[in-house]
């Protein structure tokens, strides 16, 4: 029997997504085209709410229907009472997620790009070991409930990673960088230029002592603040307590030069969707404005714990139920300019990336990680790579006093908008 | 299964052809603070076939639709075409196995009620919560899964594979004012629900750390003699050592090779190592590899020096060595990649009071709270940790991030316990997008000398 049928007659709210995945991938691994891959998945994952309580079940197996109504039905016999209530369909702004021209490229067309990309590597480092994975799919999700909601889209995600080893006696340098989108992008091979930029630069290698310094975080490097920010601003651990900016809404908790948004609507962008994943427009969630903390993303649930509306910030893969997340996540650009902010450091270093980043006591903002690449400033002047340092400290306490946000700023890892953020004197341990 | 399976694989032009099917149920309860989070159930299946064209490339077809292997099979073939290695890639030689492999849960979990199974992880959760009411958070998981796994090549193997696993993860998040602290354990194995249901102690435990590490102070950065728990021990030789003796990571790369040469010393004469899928009942066992390759004994590190590496039948044949039975993937959606099964340091001979007796100011790291590396650099963060003062377990303290490079990390291990435990954590390894494969780690406590030791 169709599933609707059956959930409609069993509990009073249902919640069905379908989603189905199409994907060719190509990987280039040591320089040679090694592995091509077609993935054809599909998935259904049913919420139920019965007697005001949730259940929830998922399958890959389509042929098995009435086993995922009773395992969802069975979930909800021992789930508890929650205040959710699924939405009524709701118009989103259009969002262009959806690109004919990735949804008919054909495999040989990565094969190309790929290639493209690895001649420009080693025209420029030879000596190199480049791994480069491209893939495109074709998305097809669809949510309906018992509220007549039902709605359906399409993305195309088109992504591309290169993974570059140097390795020079024992200097050994492992650098990666993307770029994932969800419409073609006729440039890509920027990202690619900058990355060989940075290993050019790296060649040189200098020494630095350490001690108190003003520390320069480059795009790349503003991942060591935006994860535990990622993790604060989440409405879920907000509501459990672990935030450390629970119940400081209103309060200036950063420097004015630092404003925080997080949006799932802008065209094109990989996390960009018109709907979140329990049906729920995405939309632009200013999150911190000149400092201020304007509030949290919630979804369905962590939205009625609040008693406040869903920010449209629910995401979920097939298997597991979904929770509030960012998508494209943005530190707002600054005013002054990348050359100023350099020229005013007589020694300093800008970091570039952190090894072990996400580990450890996250939530709380500290960290203390090694730097797997970070220069030298001297004299205003990016001078040479630094090695076997790291810096430590505590997001909260480093944003509160910046000394400059930069005007440039860049997608980082596809999710991440970012300037150059200036931070007056931290630590870094030689 | 199996007709269809060899049917398919009949039909394919390919030099080599596999075809893995994988059909898994997983149950998942989840209470983080007050709430159930989670009480899922989920079914997968699907499958994947991959070819070899050796003048070409693989090709992979992943499906969840099982109706029309054939077309899967030529969408492989396809896909092998596109590539092109005039370098023939080879596989090494193994000998085919026509094998079932059988598991004897105790409890068979899917013979557990529900009720049951949330009974266990509620108790557990009231247990962290009743502990105190600093402890403002919890997770506590209970999970399992049970896999069969039929796998076929075009060289006359055929193996049905059962793998269950079962598991609880308990995590107790204790707040004060802005200090907030995170303890966690794991305990997880390829058994039946025996294994999980009277973990009331290992909780208590879990809830007494976040409270202890509530006062607990940051460590002072520097330079110190650390002394290392089984957990953390097993995790720094699994991530800072094991990953670079994965062979995929040296077979296309000569600079790799040069590092990882066997024969270079990597440790004193005590220091001994080795991965062993075979030892059943750990976390990693593989008695059979995704590519069907038997999981053995194999020796990484003898007295000090560097004696093998663990292969897939590609990275063997291209370094004219053995298969070592290191294939694995951790579902159907991916394709088999060098991986490690059980590894660990092998037992010595010092006792833990001796360890520490001539330690003036040193660490007592315990527990892995993550790690990463970078060929070999690495950074770990402890889950605990104490100071060591004129050779007595001094105060708790916290933020303790181990790092360093692993050559110069592993010739500063001057003792190596004689207390070797295998590890049962829960989580797993991740590599690529495979995350996570369940891997065993064991090792004895070890010491280290001049570790730096990151903090304030």
């Amino acid at each position: 029997m169709d599933i609707i049928k059956q959930l409609e007659k069993q509990a009073e709210q249902y919640e069905v997504l379908r989603t189905k995945n199409e994907e060719t991938s190509v990987v280039y691994e040591a320089n040679k085209l090694k592995t091509s891959t077609v993935a054809e998945t599909s998935g259904i994952a049913v919420r139920v709410i019965s007697k005001g309580k949730l259940g929830f079940a998922a399958s890959t197996d389509a042929a098995a229907v009435d086993k995922l109504v009773s395992n969802a039905l069975e979930s909800a016999s021992f789930g508890e009472e929650v205040p959710l209530t699924f939405p009524r369909q709701q118009s989103a702004n259009p969002v262009k997620t959806y690109d004919p021209v990735v949804a008919n490229l054909p495999i040989s067309r990565l094969v190309d790009v790929g290639k493209e990309i690895l001649d420009l590597v080693l025209a420029t480092e030879p000596d190199v070991r480049c791994s480069i994975y491209l893939s495109r799919s074709i998305q097809s999700d669809s949510i309906c409930n018992q509220t007549g909601l039902d709605i359906s889209f399409q993305r195309t995600p088109l992504s591309i990673v290169v993974e570059v080893d140097r390795i020079v006696g024992d200097d050994i340098l492992i650098m990666y960088d993307g770029q994932a989108t969800t419409m073609w992008e006729d440039d890509y091979l920027t990202f690619v230029r900058n990355l060989l930029d940075k290993l050019k630069l790296a060649r040189k290698v200098v020494t630095s002592q350490g001690g108190n310094m003003p520390v320069l975080f480059s795009p790349y490097g503003t991942l060591a603040l935006t994860i535990p920010l990622n993790e604060g601003v989440n409405g879920k651990n907000v509501y459990k307590g672990t935030s450390p900016m629970k119940g400081k809404v209103g309060e200036y908790l950063f420097d004015a030069k630092i404003s925080l948004v997080d949006d799932g609507t802008l065209d094109g962008k990989f996390s960009s969707a018109p709907y979140d994943d329990e049906g729920v427009p995405r939309r632009r969630n200013v999150l911190v404005e000149r400092g201020k903390l304007n509030g949290f993303l919630y979804d369905l649930k962590t939205a009625a714990q609040f008693n406040v509306e869903s920010t449209g910030s629910a995401s979920r893969s097939l298997f597991n139920v979904p929770q509030p997340a960012t998508t494209n996540f943005i530190i707002q650009p600054g005013e002054t300019g990348l050359k100023a902010m350099l020229k005013g450091i007589d020694e300093g270093i800008m970091v570039e990336s952190l090894l072990g980043l996400g580990q450890g006591n996250v939530i709380s903002g500290a960290f203390s990680n090694p730097l797997s690449l970070a220069f030298k400033i001297e004299k205003g002047e990016v001078v040479g790579r630094v090695k076997n340092l790291s810096i430590s400290g505590n997001v909260y306490s480093l944003l509160k006093n910046v000394a400059a946000v930069s005007k440039e700023a860049q997608w980082v890892y596809s999710t991440f908008y970012a300037p150059y953020i200036l931070i007056p004197e931290m630590n870094v341990v030689g | 299964m199996r007709n269809r399976i060899e049917d398919a694989i009949k039909q394919s032009k390919a030099d080599y052809t596999e075809i893995r099917i994988e059909e898994k149920e997983t149950t998942q309860i989840s209470y983080q603070g007050k709430d159930l989070e989670k009480l899922s159930a989920l079914n997968d299946k699907g499958g994947m076939v991959r070819v070899l064209i050796k003048n070409k490339g693989w090709g992979v077809a992943t499906f969840n639709n099982l109706d029309d292997l054939d077309t899967k099979v030529d969408q492989a073939y396809q896909c092998a075409q596109v590539a092109s290695n005039p370098e023939k890639i080879e596989l090494a030689d193994i000998e085919p196995v026509d094998e079932v492999v059988k598991v004897q849960m105790k409890y068979d979990f899917r013979d557990i009620s529900l009720a049951a199974k949330k009974a266990t992880v509620e108790r557990y959760n009231n247990i962290l919560r009743g502990t105190s009411n600093k402890i403002v958070d919890t997770d506590c998981t209970y999970s399992d899964n049970y896999s069969r796994i039929y796998f076929g090549n075009s060289q006359g193997t055929f193996i049905e594979d059962e793998r269950p696993s079962v598991s609880v993860r308990i995590a107790a998040i204790g707040r004060e004012g802005d200090n907030v602290q995170v303890a966690h354990e794991g305990h997880a194995g390829p058994f039946g629900f025996e294994f999980v249901m009277d973990q009331d102690e290992l909780v208590r435990k879990v809830a007494n750390r976040a409270l202890e590490l509530l006062g607990a102070h940051p460590v002072k950065g520097g330079r110190y003699p650390v002394v290392v728990d089984q957990n953390l021990a097993g995790v720094f030789i699994h991530e800072a050592f094991g990953h670079l003796s994965e062979s995929d990571f040296v077979y296309e790369n000569p600079k790799a090779q040069e590092m990882m040469v066997l024969g270079r010393r990597f440790g004193k004469d005590i220091l001994n190592v080795y991965d062993d899928g075979s030892i059943r009942e750990l976390r990693g066992t593989t008695l059979f590899d995704d590519e069907g390759t038997p999981g053995r004994h194999n020796e990484l590190i003898r007295e000090g020096i560097l004696v093998g590496r663990l292969h897939s039948r590609e990275t063997a044949a291209k370094m004219a060595e053995k298969a070592t039975g290191n294939a694995r993937a951790i579902n159907y959606r991916f394709a088999p990649i060098v991986r490690m099964t059980n590894t660990a340091i092998q037992n010595g001979t010092t006792t833990f009071a001796d360890m520490i007796k001539d330690i003036k100011l040193g660490i007592y790291a315990c527990d892995a709270y993550g790690g990463q590396t970078e060929l070999e650099n690495f950074s770990f963060s402890s889950g605990y940790a104490y100071m060591i003062r004129d050779g007595k377990i001094a105060e708790m303290v916290k933020d303790v991030i181990l790092a360093g490079n692993l050559f110069t990390t592993l010739a500063n291990i001057d003792a190596i316990g004689n207390d070797f435990k295998w590890m049962f954590s829960s989580g797993g390894c991740g590599k690529g997008n495979q995350y996570p494969l369940p891997v065993g780690m064991g090792a004895p406590h070890i010491r280290i000398q001049n570790v730096v030791i990151g903090g304030e």
